[in-house]
């Protein structure tokens, strides 16, 4: 009796994981990855998935089309780095529309003043952690 | 017991909503010719583990990271350490945003610094705010209680830094910062313990003087007069960053702090090289820091790092010691010039770096005039789960 009691309760939590795992948003997609260079217009905080932390976008307007995207960086990204207005970006990430043509790109990589973000890894998994406003300055060596 | 623990692992690896959004292994090699950063100039090496893992709950996100190090020449400073926690993001308006993290952490060294052995709870909390889409206002306060295995180092620190910046369209960011940081040290008290005797195997070490550099004892034995209870110290900093071009970045930082009231508990104070000490932390001087950093993207995505750092600080309630370890009847001061590279390169699942050091320390207390050169190499893995 309590085997089976045992059973029927980890199956439950395996279950109830797997609908609780799904979400309904828009999603990486490799195949439709491109790059783009162009000039922040905004910076901004946005609700972009269920149950996650809004996300920090960043409007940049194409230098060559002068096309303006949504740049999806990633929640924690807004206390970690500074993003200014008229600042150059060049960007890697995945395209989608939204609305009527709004163009949207899901960030995976981020280069600017000298410097390379990576939000994703090559396949779209974020690579953003919880806990990164504590650990900074703690990894990857020596600190002073 | 440990059924109920192989269960947890089955449905922490098997479901999904509880399966960690990403997992890193490091390991980074450090190796130098002065670990312990004074005159003796005492080389070792230094390997350490790492992993980290986290997983988001709607706003919340949960995180653990632990790091096992080892060290060759002087095993017995080995040590290993954990941290867990959860932190929460909440956005006010488009424009602004609180953060709030709750941590705690141990750390647990091996036999003769077990005196440095401690467990700490922290909390730290940041709002940022675009006042304009040029200019940032950040503010972050943060309050660390921490218990060691000897109660001389228990302390609770209270920390605030108010920073503004602005960037110019001539690539130009100019950021002001202001810190205030009280430390109060819960149970100044002199050491009842008989004074620590070095063994035959570390008596080259320390020469004399009463410090025991990477022999024995933990460093730092209370002072008879105690020197007060709580240190208070106040920093302003300012820093100029200018981009060239895409993918060069110089900028210029310039630090000073002051102590406000009391000063340092105990009779003397170390640093060691990427080993957390508890006699030496930021509320531990006041002086000047002058720092510069060029950062280069290079092909391949290599990013480099050049810097060169300056600084001069007085250590109050520190007097120097000859040799001998007789006072000098003066307070230590110390001037440092430093050089540093990193390199870095980031590949889809791993990230590999390279980093030097170069130090002078000239100082009024001779036991910590030195050199030295620090190598460290890292690698990390990153595996990722979450939603893509």
């Amino acid at each position: 009796m309590k085997r089976r009691s045992y059973l029927i309760f980890i199956l439950i939590l395996i279950f109830s994981g797997l609908t609780l795992g799904q979400k309904t948003s828009h999603f990486y997609n490799v195949d439709k990855e491109i790059r783009i260079e162009g000039t922040i217009q905004e910076i901004t905080m946005e609700p972009r998935y269920k149950n996650t932390s809004p996300f920090l976008i960043v409007k940049l307007k194409e230098t060559k089309t002068q096309q303006v995207y949504n740049i999806e960086l990633s929640p924690a990204r807004f206390f970690e780095q500074n993003f200014y207005k008229g600042e150059h970006l060049e960007v890697v990430g995945s395209l989608y529309l939204s609305g009527e043509n709004n163009l949207n790109i899901i960030a995976r990589e981020v280069r600017f003043r000298g410097e390379t973000l990576v939000l994703r890894d090559k396949h779209g998994f974020p690579n953003w952690r919880g806990g990164s406003m504590k650990k900074q300055g703690r990894r990857k060596g020596k600190r002073f | 017991m440990k059924k109920y623990a192989f269960l947890a692992f089955l449905i922490m690896m098997l479901n999904p909503s509880l399966m960690a959004d990403s997992f890193s292994l490091s390991f980074t090699q450090n190796m130098a010719d002065n670990f312990f950063q004074n005159s003796l100039a005492e080389p070792d090496k230094l390997s350490s583990l790492s992993f980290y893992v986290d997983k988001d709950f709607s706003r919340f996100s949960v995180f653990s990271e632990g790091t096992y190090s080892y060290m060759y020449n002087n095993p017995n400073l080995t040590y290993s350490m954990q941290d867990a926690g959860l932190d929460y993001l909440h956005p006010l308006t488009a424009k602004s945003a609180f953060y709030f993290s709750l941590g705690g952490r141990g750390a647990f060294y091996r036999s003769n610094f077990s005196d440095y052995n401690y467990l700490a709870v922290n909390f730290y909390t940041a709002f940022k705010s675009y006042v304009s889409p040029t200019s940032i206002f950040n503010a972050n306060y943060s309050l660390e209680y921490k218990n060691y295995e000897s109660s001389l180092f228990d302390s609770i620190s209270h920390a605030l830094l108010v920073s503004f910046d602005k960037y110019l369209q001539t690539r130009t960011t100019l950021k002001a910062e202001m810190s205030w940081g009280y430390k109060s040290f819960l149970h100044p008290f002199i050491s009842q313990e008989n004074p620590p005797v070095e063994d035959a195997s570390t008596s080259s070490k320390g020469k004399g003087k009463g410090r025991f550099s990477g022999g024995g004892y933990t460093s730092s034995i209370s002072k008879a007069d105690g020197g007060g209870q709580g240190i208070q110290v106040f920093s302003f900093s300012g820093l100029i960053a200018q981009g060239l071009g895409d993918k060069i970045g110089l900028n210029l930082t310039g630090m000073k702090q002051w102590t406000l009231s009391g000063e340092n508990p105990f009779t003397y104070i170390e640093e060691f090289y990427s080993i957390e000490n508890p006699s030496y932390d930021r509320f531990s001087w006041s002086g000047t820091q002058w720092s510069s950093q060029l950062t280069v993207l290079m092909p391949w995505n290599i990013q480099v790092k050049l810097g060169y750092t300056m600084a001069r600080k007085e250590f109050p309630g520190i007097e120097s010691l000859n040799l001998e370890g007789e006072s000098l009847g003066i307070t230590r001061k110390d001037r440092r010039k430093q050089i540093d590279l990193r390199v870095e390169k980031n590949f889809p699942r791993f990230s590999l770096y390279l980093s030097y050091f170069y130090m002078i320390n000239h100082s009024n207390d001779p036991f910590f005039e030195w050199t030295g050169h620090f190598f460290s190499a890292g690698v990390e893995w990153n595996f990722f789960h979450g939603e893509r």
